[in-house]
């Protein structure tokens, strides 16, 4: 089987030191060793890195102004106890190493520092935590685009359960990416070179959906011209992600459970079983609980599914991440299109971040994309945003431009009824003349165009 | 004047001008400082010093910065402005070459 093509990412190291000179000099040396670097000068700059950059190591300065090296360590871990941080100092006070090594520090050098050395360091933590490939690792969902909490949390339940063979369930409600998280799952596991097959069970017919997932020998059904092998096997040493579980009908279940339990799937027409080594991720939009308990979801077959439930949160859970989105769309729109990326305005910024978007993030790519498409200039505004959400507040008028438009076609009405004679139209509106002209004056409206158009009309 | 060679990492090419810039600037921060009597500041300069000083390749500045902090530490302006000077005519006559 021909081995799939990754993109593969150098290991991002977070340098913070506010030592100008230091940072500049780190960066080049970490750069030259392929190394993706992102430096800052502060530990508050740093933690709104971590974050934001998902840095894979960090070195940090033990003496720094206002948050020390220290704390910014114990702030690092307890955001995240993984990562490994890489204390530096001036001076070698074994005090400081202690306590560095106590708060999880990986390891305490001394400045200044050979190339070689500090190089050793990173890419010897970078293999305890896990990046084997030290200067050729994927992060662990690094399409999922996110910077709030919620997310990073999710982040690290899925790159904890990714390698292993433990069968995996996405919660979320559409739109949310849960074949995005699967297949971040898929990549960081032992089984990245094979297969990763996704299929929607609620959108294939339930005649079809058996044969789709086990295969079909020839001749097993009318229509059946030839075999079939099956998404299982075509999945065969991979990830098959079932999405919509919860549609899969109630007889195809069993044999579903059956698969789970014996490794093995028969095709239809067949009378011989074919082991399979296939590692299962499910999702579902519905609460399978209820199902269950209505009956509609076999219970057995939930719990062998259900093993490491991971639930991921809806957009308006998490509005910190709707700006990165839309910032990350916009620029893949304008790529795509050979364009100048495009902006939203503030306000169309500000309303976009509090909406409700049921969506989802696929609400929202398709949002970015008409906005993008439709918008001319360079920043869309906040007509063209509510527009695309379909929830076009900008079409409802103030009362006094609600009456101003009803005036002005009831003016229209009446003169084009009197073929513009100003004293019958003023006679049907109620009003004396000089009233009237008032009104045609306020709307612009001028009696002989409708006189014009009665010309016309004689032509 | 003898010149005094140091041999620095090729790749350091593009930095190490701005490195030397940034230290003639610190020779007369120093100096400022001395009149304030702000040791403190003068402390953080040979701190920063000592510890790029070696990276860069000019073990002097780093051992010249490590004097600069221990004599910031003792308010010892005579030290410090020993080592201002000797800095001084570090950079006057460092020459170097890259290989």
């Amino acid at each position: 089987m021909a081995k799939k093509n990754r993109v593969k990412k150098s290991p991002r190291i977070l340098i913070v030191d506010d030592d100008c000179d230091v940072l500049v000099l780190f960066s080049k040396w970490l750069k030259a060793e392929n190394f993706d670097v992102v430096a800052v000068e502060s530990g508050k700059d740093a933690l709104a890195q971590i974050s934001i950059a998902r840095p894979d190591l960090v070195v940090t300065d033990l003496i720094m102004d206002e948050m020390d090296g220290m704390a910014l360590l114990s702030e690092i871990h307890r955001q995240n106890p993984l990562l490994p941080v890489i204390m530096l100092s001036g001076q070698a006070k074994i005090p400081d190493a202690v306590k560095a090594t106590h708060l999880g520090s990986s390891a305490f050098l001394t400045k200044p520092i050979e190339k070689e050395e500090l190089v050793i360091e990173i890419r010897k933590y970078l293999h305890l935590s896990n990046n084997d490939e030290a200067n050729d690792v994927q992060r662990f969902g690094e399409a999922i685009i996110h910077r709030s909490s919620k997310m990073a949390e999710l982040l690290e339940q899925g790159k904890a359960v990714a390698d292993g063979d433990i069968t995996v369930f996405i919660s979320g409600e559409t739109g949310t990416g849960k074949e995005v998280l699967a297949k971040a799952i898929h990549e960081a596991s032992a089984r990245k070179d094979q297969p990763f097959i996704g299929v929607n069970c609620g959108a294939i017919p339930d005649q079809l959906l058996e044969s789709e997932l086990f295969g079909h020998e020839k001749g097993a059904f009318t229509g059946a011209l030839s075999h079939h092998e099956g998404l299982f096997k075509a999945a065969d040493g991979g990830t098959l992600f079932l999405d919509e579980i919860g549609d899969m009908p109630l007889d195809l279940q069993v044999k579903l459970l059956r698969v789970l339990q014996d490794f093995q799937v028969r095709p239809v027409g067949s009378v011989r079983s074919i082991p399979i080594n296939v590692r299962i991720i499910s999702a579902t939009h519905t609460n399978l609980d209820r199902a269950v308990k209505a009956g509609n979801f076999r219970a057995d077959l939930y719990y062998r599914l259900n093993v490491v439930p991971l639930e991921i949160p809806s957009l308006a859970e998490r509005p910190e991440d709707i700006e990165l989105l839309l910032e990350h769309y916009l620029e893949k729109f304008a790529l795509k299109k050979g364009e100048t990326k495009k902006v939203f305005s503030p306000d169309a910024l500000n309303y976009l971040m509090t909406a409700s978007w049921p969506g989802n993030i696929r609400q929202l790519i398709n949002v970015v994309d008409l906005c993008a498409t439709l918008n001319k200039t360079s920043v869309i505004p906040l007509s063209m945003a509510q527009r695309a959400l379909g929830n076009d507040e900008s079409d409802v008028k103030t009362l006094k431009e609600a009456k101003h438009i009803f005036e002005r076609d009831y003016l229209i009405s009446v003169l084009q009824l009197t073929k513009g004679q100003v004293a019958s139209s003023a006679r049907m509106a109620g009003r004396n003349r000089t009233e009237f002209y008032k009104l045609l004056n306020a709307h612009n409206l001028d009696p002989s165009d409708f006189r014009v158009i009665v010309e016309d009309e004689k032509k | 004047m003898d010149k005094i060679t140091v041999q620095c990492d090729p790749d350091l090419e593009d930095l190490i001008p701005g490195y030397i810039n940034n230290r003639r600037k610190d020779i007369v921060t120093i100096q400022d400082c001395l009149g304030n009597n702000d040791f403190d500041k003068i402390r953080t300069i040979g701190h920063s010093m000592k510890g790029s000083g070696g990276g860069y390749g000019f073990d002097a500045i780093t051992v010249l910065g490590d004097r600069l902090e221990i004599a910031a530490l003792a308010s010892s302006s005579e030290e410090i402005n020993l080592a201002a000077r000797e800095l001084e005519d570090f950079i006057l006559r460092v020459e170097v070459v890259y290989s």
